[in-house]
């Protein structure tokens, strides 16, 4: 039904695009017809230059992700087992967290230079701290019962950690993921248009860039396109299934 | 069905209000005496800092409401002229051509400054393009950007393949180019203009292996002025007042160089003595001629930067041009 | 035989901003292998953290516990807590893999299908055999304790120590399920240490009652209930012994 739903609306916006282009009012230099717009979609696609750097982002924000999430749960392992480590990761949080990536990137620059690497570090900076609280406040917030009955049961240790800490605390972990993809997503795309290659790849957002610089709108929406298809297939398909093989078959929801 | 009425209600209204917006947004583009102009940091637009400290459209149209603005690269200049938000706005010919190409509705009307661009390299064993290697990275301020174009035509005089270096370039500003040029991490290269160019060449270790006239084979106009069609055909007074001015500007830096260098230290924040270095420099020169079009055109249209060549002059530049063959 | 399980002078206070609050004072009891404790008082006497004390999860001041003459100074898979708290089973595992999983964890049985029988056994005892492969939110309360029991028993505990287990449940299904409990009792003899505060339930279930006194928490007294077993609620033994502990509990009217 919710899909329906989407998709009728989805219908009746690009009706509304077509005849706003239509009627000439904007040059198609600002607002190009859907047809142009899937025509340089499909083109881009055809010539592999759009899935090229559709990958490569992918590959770059996965390996961010999960340099980011790693850290994320070494520290947040770090601070429920050891007070000290908890005070000096809420620290860390307090400070890092506010952060947005983007406004990092000028002094990423000058530790990192404009290669990769400082796009990788955007994305893991922004994908580590919100999964970092939400984990460690997942960990904390932990019903007692849990713990009680885990101790009572003979877990001790790391296998406390993995058969009842990390479970018991999915729905906060699961929306600390959420977010860091959120914020990552958009960190990628942003840093992306600020540095790339020319004629090599340099992802989506370089992609934009590369098409406003050459005033190629329609391809400019056609990237656009494609963000927004990863947007909602990450969306309803990775973290709606995560969510319905976990927490929801668990009934752990919050309601 | 209710429903859906009531939606396609509101979408009506919308397009309504969003179509009758912009007919009176063209409206008050009709005005005679409102300019809106469009630049770029850097000294290569000088004429234009004196005619704005010697009020030169103003005496040239009394009662002119003259706006310029600065934007950061080109791209920005040309999308506010495609959103009818700038009438004239100067830049490099590679991205007017672009724009041209995408169907803008502009021409050239004059030419700015010609100036020396360069390929600056940190590395001492780089003597020409053809030393670098598949780790050397080259820095330019954007893909399409004159630099861009003019390495491509040394690759292809070099290697007979314009995009053979393409794959090593990465886009940054040219304070960030210059630094990252100092710094050695990231590039080995940088193509730029002053003041980068001679800062660049005056730190030791630093050299230039290509030229702008070397890359292209002739002398070229760096900088051009561009008017939309519309700000042409319908503001003719206040397009021509803006050329007499611009000509003005350009006749008074030569008459008087002084003066012209206490105003432009002030405009720049720059010392007298910086200014005057430059202006003094090989290649420097502030005129309205238009030199290098058709060659960038064909350029350009050879290796797919363009669609489309012109099939005469006259279809890129308005008619009072002074075109130097 | 009779001190299988011991109670030496416990005392426990709390730090609550700065002022302590004495909830355990001097209890000492001992009961014997197999038998059924239940410990009886009103809300806040401290019955719950007597057996907290007992399990090993609170520290105490003073006294100590002992099993067998070993003292308990943490808790252990060899005496078991039934929480109040319908949500002890893990919501992320089935009702099997809850009672599966502590037997991996202490390595008990031999080969994976043999702890896959051992949990079905003990799932069959408490009639949730059809439901092992229901997550825990799929159940009732009454058959989320079940679980929780059949969890407990399946690790061969040699005390099952309960907190009010059937304390929010209506009246039927607790009646149901105190005896279905003496039932497992019999077939498992294990000893049974039950905190409530309802004297039906303990003279239910109960060899002994211990009657606690509120405010400290201290032992006010210790009755024998020979009553035979299946215990006729309506006969004039147990409700001689209602109206006693009754009387003793400082009900106001």
């Amino acid at each position: 039904m919710m899909k329906n739903k989407k998709l009728f609306w989805s219908f009746l916006i690009i009706l509304f695009w077509q005849v706003i282009s239509m009627s000439g009012t904007f040059s198609s230099l600002i607002l190009p017809s859907p047809y142009m717009v899937i025509k340089a979609f499909l083109e881009s696609i055809m010539r592999g230059e759009l899935l090229n750097e559709t990958m490569y982002s992918l590959i770059i924000i996965l390996e961010g992700l999960f340099i980011g999430t790693f850290f994320a749960f070494l520290l947040a392992l770090a601070s429920i087992r050891y007070k000290i480590m908890e005070d000096f990761v809420e620290t860390l949080i307090a400070i890092a967290h506010p952060l947005p990536g983007i406004a990092l990137l000028p002094l990423i620059i000058l530790w990192f230079g404009t290669g990769r690497t400082s796009v990788v570090f955007v994305i893991i900076h922004s994908a580590l701290w919100p999964i970092l609280l939400n984990t460690t406040t997942g960990f904390r917030t932990i019903p007692r019962i849990f713990t009680d009955v885990g101790h009572n049961l003979g877990v001790r240790g790391i296998h406390l950690i993995s058969t009842i800490y990390i479970p018991a605390s999915m729905p906060f972990i699961i929306s600390g993921l959420r977010i860091g993809w959120a914020r990552a997503w958009r960190a990628l795309i942003s840093a992306e248009m600020i540095f790339g290659a020319v004629g090599g790849k340099g992802g989506l957002g370089w992609y934009i860039f590369k098409q406003r610089v050459f005033m190629d709108t329609a391809g400019m929406f056609a990237a656009l396109i494609i963000i927004v298809i990863i947007g909602m297939l990450v969306e309803d398909l990775l973290f709606e299934r995560l969510e319905a093989n976990t927490i929801e078959k668990w009934g752990m929801t919050v309601k | 069905m209710k429903k859906l009425s009531l939606i396609l209600s509101i979408m009506i209204t919308l397009l309504s209000i969003i179509l009758s917006g912009c007919t009176i947004g063209n409206q008050q583009n009709l005005e005679v005496s409102k300019i809106s102009v469009a630049e770029q940091f850097g000294l290569a637009y000088a004429p234009l800092q004196v005619m704005k400290e010697l009020k030169l459209l103003e005496k040239n149209l009394p009662g002119v409401e003259v706006t310029w603005k600065q934007l950061g690269n080109t791209a920005a200049i040309r999308e506010a002229m495609v959103a009818k938000e700038v009438d004239i706005g100067f830049m490099a010919i590679p991205p007017f051509l672009i724009g041209w190409d995408k169907g803008m509705d502009w021409r050239i009307f004059s030419g700015l400054s010609k100036s020396p661009v360069g390929l600056v390299v940190n590395n001492p064993h780089i003597k020409s393009i053809k030393d670098f290697t598949g780790k050397d990275r080259i820095a330019v301020p954007q893909p399409g950007s004159v630099q861009h174009i003019l390495l491509s035509m040394a690759c292809e005089r070099e290697f007979g393949e314009p995009e053979r270096l393409d794959n090593q370039l990465i886009t940054l500003a040219h304070p960030d180019g210059m630094n990252a040029l100092f710094s050695k991490n990231d590039i080995t290269a940088h193509f730029t203009a002053p003041p980068y160019l001679t800062k660049e060449l005056e730190v030791e270790g630093m050299h230039q292996i290509l030229s702008g006239s070397e890359a292209m084979g002739k002398d070229f106009t760096f900088i051009v002025g561009v008017s939309t069609s519309n700000f042409h055909d319908k503001n003719t007074k206040a397009y021509k007042a803006f050329i007499k001015s611009l000509n003005e500007a350009m006749a008074y830096m030569k008459q008087n160089r002084e003066a012209t260098q206490i105003l432009l230290s002030k405009a720049y924040e720059m010392s007298e003595e910086e200014i005057e270095k430059y202006m003094t420099l090989e290649g420097v020169s502030y005129d309205n001629s238009v030199a290098g079009v058709p060659e960038f055109a064909e350029f350009m249209k050879r290796n797919g930067y363009i669609s489309k060549t012109p099939q005469s002059i006259n279809e890129i530049l308005w008619e009072d041009v002074n075109d130097e063959k | 035989m009779n001190d299988f399980l011991k109670a030496v002078s416990i005392s426990k206070t709390y730090l609550n901003e700065n002022k302590k609050l004495k909830v355990l004072e001097d209890i000492s009891f001992s009961i014997g292998k197999g038998e059924i404790l239940c410990i009886l008082g009103a809300s806040g006497c401290g019955k719950s953290t007597l057996l907290r004390v007992i399990g090993g999860f609170e520290r105490i001041d003073k006294g100590e516990i002992l099993i067998c003459g070993n003292k308990v100074l943490k808790p252990s898979a060899d005496m078991v807590m039934i929480f109040q708290d319908y949500n002890q089973l893990f919501p992320w595992m089935t009702v099997l893999e809850n009672v599966l999983f502590p037997l991996k964890v202490n390595k008990i049985g031999a080969s994976a299908m043999q702890r896959i029988e051992i949990s079905i056994e003990y799932l069959k005892l408490v009639g949730l055999e059809d439901f092992k492969n229901y997550y825990p939110h799929q159940l009732s309360g009454g058959m989320k304790q079940r679980a929780a029991i059949a969890r407990g028993l399946a690790l061969k505990p040699s005390v099952l120590l309960m907190d009010e287990p059937f304390g929010s449940l209506d009246a039927i299904t607790r009646s149901n399920l105190q005896n279905e409990l003496l039932d497992i009792w019999r077939k498992t003899e294990v000893t049974i240490v039950f905190v409530t505060h309802d004297i039906n339930e303990a003279l239910a279930l109960g060899d002994n009652i211990i009657v606690m006194d509120k405010t400290p928490g201290r032992i006010k007294e210790r009755i024998k209930n020979f009553q035979e077993r299946p215990r006729n609620r309506r006969s004039d033994e147990f409700l001689d012994l209602y109206e006693k502990i009754y009387s003793m509990l400082d009900v106001q009217i």
